[in-house]
């Protein structure tokens, strides 16, 4: 039983590490929900590809310097986003083709960038990150983007649900809904950049889906999912760094598993279309479809 | 008087003449070469800042050394560039250390159609192996890594950390450099003698320094596991945060057990190095309260104008750097 | 003489390659219900954006006016919308408070009680709680109608609001735009049924890419005005 709690309380860095991931989990938990919602999942993947240039460019101009790289990281993530969105508006190029070939660009010159330091292992971090060296810097700059980017979207969540569901109509009732979409972009952007981090740009995109995902087979609301892919993502963050703890494995990718088990076991036991209860209710209807053949006999 | 009639008057043949002739202008200019390829420094390939300070101390003015991984870099996740197999292309020596310290190498060489000497510099070395410790065992990789050509083998390839190994580098690079350039052996040897001779003194400095300090009192944490020669020559004990590598994340649990040593035992200090990341190392020090002892230098030489852009200037800034701290803990 | 809800002078609309509509004039009187018809590709659907201000005219004007110029309450055709999204009934059909409501403000006593009346008189008020996934084509219209219906505006425009629906729906929602136009609405319905708009709709605007005939629908359905548009559309010129 205490195997559960202990490492947390013995080791100010276990504590440090989960109030870390806990933050960013529970901003990149309904974030990646609205990416489900409107069809975007891959691009949370590439948005964190878009900007790696930026924090390249942060870390050899700056160093390890948070600042830099935050900055760095938010511009190139915002530039590839409204590029992308530009193009596809006064081109006949689809905002998803558009955007796969910015975000494409973007990493390629983020690798170019990273090559000239000759692979430096301080960069390796930011792809990976350090969830077990989070100092406060870096706890303050993760707990602050995460309150900043719940409160915006508790603010903007009916614009941002019409948004999703209607566009049409959100445009007939009110001119919200580029400016809706631009936030929205800024907050994935801000959230990913603080992330990195904690699980590096090519995880931090793992918690960010992976519990939104699964929180599709639970709920059938909107708000709903929110609430538990935020609360899968903490959980994972848990059970993961306990893991990574007692099994004596890598913290970022212990976690990351840890939501994607959590996504199999939605996927199967889910109450909202889990494979399982698909099952049993095939079953059920063949059942009663034989009882009424037979009765009809 | 006109050329005809002057040539017709020797006894020997037209032929045989223009014959003599060119023989004559062969041996100008075979001379002329020869003395101009003996002025012609050897081109020498060097893998890592430390080799190639050895080699240039090794060769003199001899030599022309191209290094591959320069100072303050990283070995480990070290990716060539078409420069470098370039540079391996025309050189007649490439001086590499071995033991899995360079995992691109093979490629490289491969690539750029290397045909001249390889010189091991760990040859006849006595090699470290891992497992005498338990944050080793079942340490891990952060196997995506995207420049991870890194494998795991079970030597630790830091070798040079122990003088008597440098010595034993600096024996094998002068007989690499004697084969790939015999008319030169002799100012290779003898200016290896003298290099040995620098070390020698260096490594009974150092082992003097340390001798003072009452071995239980002499432990100290580093970001990785860089110093296990220079723990087994000097008698400091070095608890490695990361594995052989710094391309390992270490897991919750490693960390853990460093910082539960660091509380339970005497620990004078947590060390970072130059050429990785220190952001474990801070955290280890914040947690257990052990003071940051500065930077030691583990995989590649300092910047130019620094103590410790030489071999030997690395070997005795970190055993300063140690004594130093060791020192002040005595205190505490 | 009643006044006009909606003037429309010598408009054209389109775009740079295809102009929709040409130079139509004409007006939709207050309080009137008036179908739109024509063949396809006669840019009803194109006027109707027009005056809806989303499609700028390349001449001409559209002139609207209301108790306070107010934008039309506008149904287009199934569109962008995302059936699969998860949200149920209820929540869905109180998008439609938006102009009372915006982003931001709560629901009142008032709103809700709207909320619930809409849901009655398209009969869902027992599936308000279901998620919109599971409404049948027919339910969904008349979801969509609620919708509408939560805006409260003057005026009322529809694109083909009845493309996918049984017959027993339509009439159902043909009885409720008729419900509204009594209460004093104006109702504009693009329609392809010309039976349904004989039956009910006493005004008609017959379009083919210009204004073939406007006025009673008996005087506008004419055998030669739905020749002569069949024509326009096909691109003979007379």
């Amino acid at each position: 039983m205490e195997a559960f709690y202990l490492p947390f309380v013995e080791f100010g860095f276990m504590r440090r590490a989960l109030a870390g991931s806990a933050a960013l989990a529970l901003a990149a938990g309904p974030l990646g929900v609205f990416l489900v919602l409107r069809r975007m999942s891959l691009m949370g993947d590439a948005m964190a590809h878009a900007i790696l240039p930026g924090v390249a460019v942060g870390f050899l101009t700056a160093g390890l310097s948070l600042t830099a790289m935050t900055i760095g990281g938010m511009v190139t993530g915002l530039t590839v986003a409204l590029l992308a969105a530009a193009v596809s508006r006064l081109t006949p190029q689809r905002e998803d083709a558009s955007f796969a070939a910015f975000y494409l660009v973007s990493l390629g010159v983020g690798v170019l960038l990273i090559s000239l330091r000759g692979g430096n292992t301080e960069l390796l971090h930011v792809l990976f990150g350090t969830v077990l060296g989070l100092d406060d810097a870096a706890l303050i700059l993760v707990s602050a983007t995460s309150s900043i980017t719940l409160l915006v979207l508790a603010v903007i969540f009916r614009p941002l649900v019409m948004e999703c569901l209607d566009p049409l109509f959100l445009r007939s009732e009110s001119r919200m809904g580029p400016v809706v979409h631009v936030v929205f972009l800024l907050l994935l952007v801000m959230t990913l950049v603080a992330g990195f981090q904690v699980l590096g740009t090519l995880m931090v995109v793992g918690i960010m889906m992976l519990p939104a995902a699964a929180a599709r087979f639970w709920s059938v609301t909107a708000t709903g999912q929110m609430i538990l892919a935020a609360l899968g993502g903490v959980f994972a963050s848990y059970a993961g760094l306990l893991f990574s703890y007692h099994a004596n494995v890598a913290a970022s990718p212990a976690i990351i598993l840890s939501a994607g088990i959590l996504y199999f076991m939605s996927l199967i036991f889910g109450t909202q279309g889990g494979l399982w209860q698909v099952a049993r209710q095939a079953r059920a209807r063949s059942l009663r479809l034989s009882r009424i053949s037979r009765r009809d006999e | 008087m006109s050329s005809s009639t002057f040539f017709s008057h020797y006894p020997y043949s037209a032929r045989r003449r223009r014959w003599l002739g060119m023989v004559a202008s062969a041996l100008v200019l075979g001379a002329w070469s020869a003395h101009a390829v003996s002025r012609e420094p050897l081109p020498v390939v060097a893998t890592f800042s430390i080799l190639a300070d050895m080699v240039k101390e090794v060769g003199g003015d001899r030599v022309a050394v191209t290094t591959i991984v320069g100072n303050d870099a990283d070995a480990h996740g070290f990716e060539p560039k078409p420069q470098h197999a370039k540079a391996l292309r025309e050189a007649k020596v490439l001086v590499l250390n071995g033991l899995d310290f360079e995992p691109w190498l093979p490629r490289l060489t491969q690539a750029s159609g290397f045909e001249g000497i390889k010189v091991l510099a760990t040859e006849g070395v006595k090699v470290r192996r891992l497992g005498g410790r338990d944050t080793d065992a079942g340490h891990d990789h952060g196997s995506a890594a995207k420049h991870d050509g890194h494998s795991h083998g079970e030597a630790d390839p830091h070798a040079w950390q122990d003088l008597t190994n440098g010595m034993i580098y600096a024996r094998n690079i002068a007989a690499g450099l004697s084969k790939a350039d015999p008319r030169n052996a002799n100012y290779y040897e003898s200016r290896a003698s003298s290099y040995i001779a620098r070390m020698k003194a260096l490594d009974n400095e150092v082992k003097a320094a340390i001798a003072a300090i009452p071995p239980d009192r002499r432990r100290v944490i580093s970001s990785h596991d860089a110093f296990g020669y220079f723990a087994a020559a000097y008698g400091v004990d070095f608890i490695p945060i990361s594995g052989l590598s710094n391309q390992s994340e270490p897991s919750a649990r490693d960390v853990a057990r460093i910082i539960q040593m660091a509380r339970d035992t005497g620990v004078a200090g947590v060390f970072i190095e130059n050429m990785s990341s220190s952001v474990m190392a801070q955290q280890v020090a914040r947690e257990s309260g052990v003071l940051m002892g500065g930077t030691l230098y583990a995989d590649a030489l300092g910047p130019v104008d620094q103590p410790a852009s030489t071999y030997l200037g690395m070997i005795s800034w970190n055993a300063g750097r140690l004594v130093y701290v060791l020192k002040q803990s005595l205190q505490n | 003489m009643p006044d006009a809800a909606i003037a429309v002078e010598e408009l054209s609309l389109g775009w740079r390659e295809k102009v929709a509509v040409r130079d139509l004039s004409g007006q939709f009187l207050k309080g009137s219900i008036t179908a739109v018809v024509g063949p396809n590709g006669a840019g009803k659907s194109t006027l109707l954006r027009g005056i809806m201000g989303w499609v700028t005219p390349l001449s001409g004007r559209i002139r609207l006016t209301g108790e306070s110029g107010t934008t039309p309450a506008f149904m287009p055709q199934q569109g962008d919308f995302d059936r699969s999204f998860p949200i149920n009934t209820r929540d869905f059909v109180a998008m439609g408070a938006w102009r009372r409501v915006g982003p931001w403000r709560a629901f009142s006593a008032t709103e809700r009680e709207r909320l619930e009346h809409a849901l009655q008189a398209v009969g869902l008020a027992d599936f308000a709680r279901r998620p919109l996934v599971t409404l049948s084509g027919g339910q969904l219209q008349r979801a969509l109608f609620a919708r509408l219906m939560l805006h409260d505006a003057d005026t009322y425009m529809l694109d083909e609001p009845f493309s996918a629906v049984d017959r027993a729906t339509t009439e159902d929602l043909m009885d409720l735009l008729l419900q509204w136009n009594a209460a004093g609405k104006t109702v504009i319905v693009v329609l392809h049924d010309l039976d349904l708009v004989r039956r009910h709709f006493p005004q008609t605007l017959l379009l083919a890419g210009q204004g073939v005939a406007w006025g009673r629908t008996d005087d506008v359905l004419t055998p030669e005005n739905l020749h002569l548009a069949r024509h326009l559309c096909a691109g003979d010129y007379l």
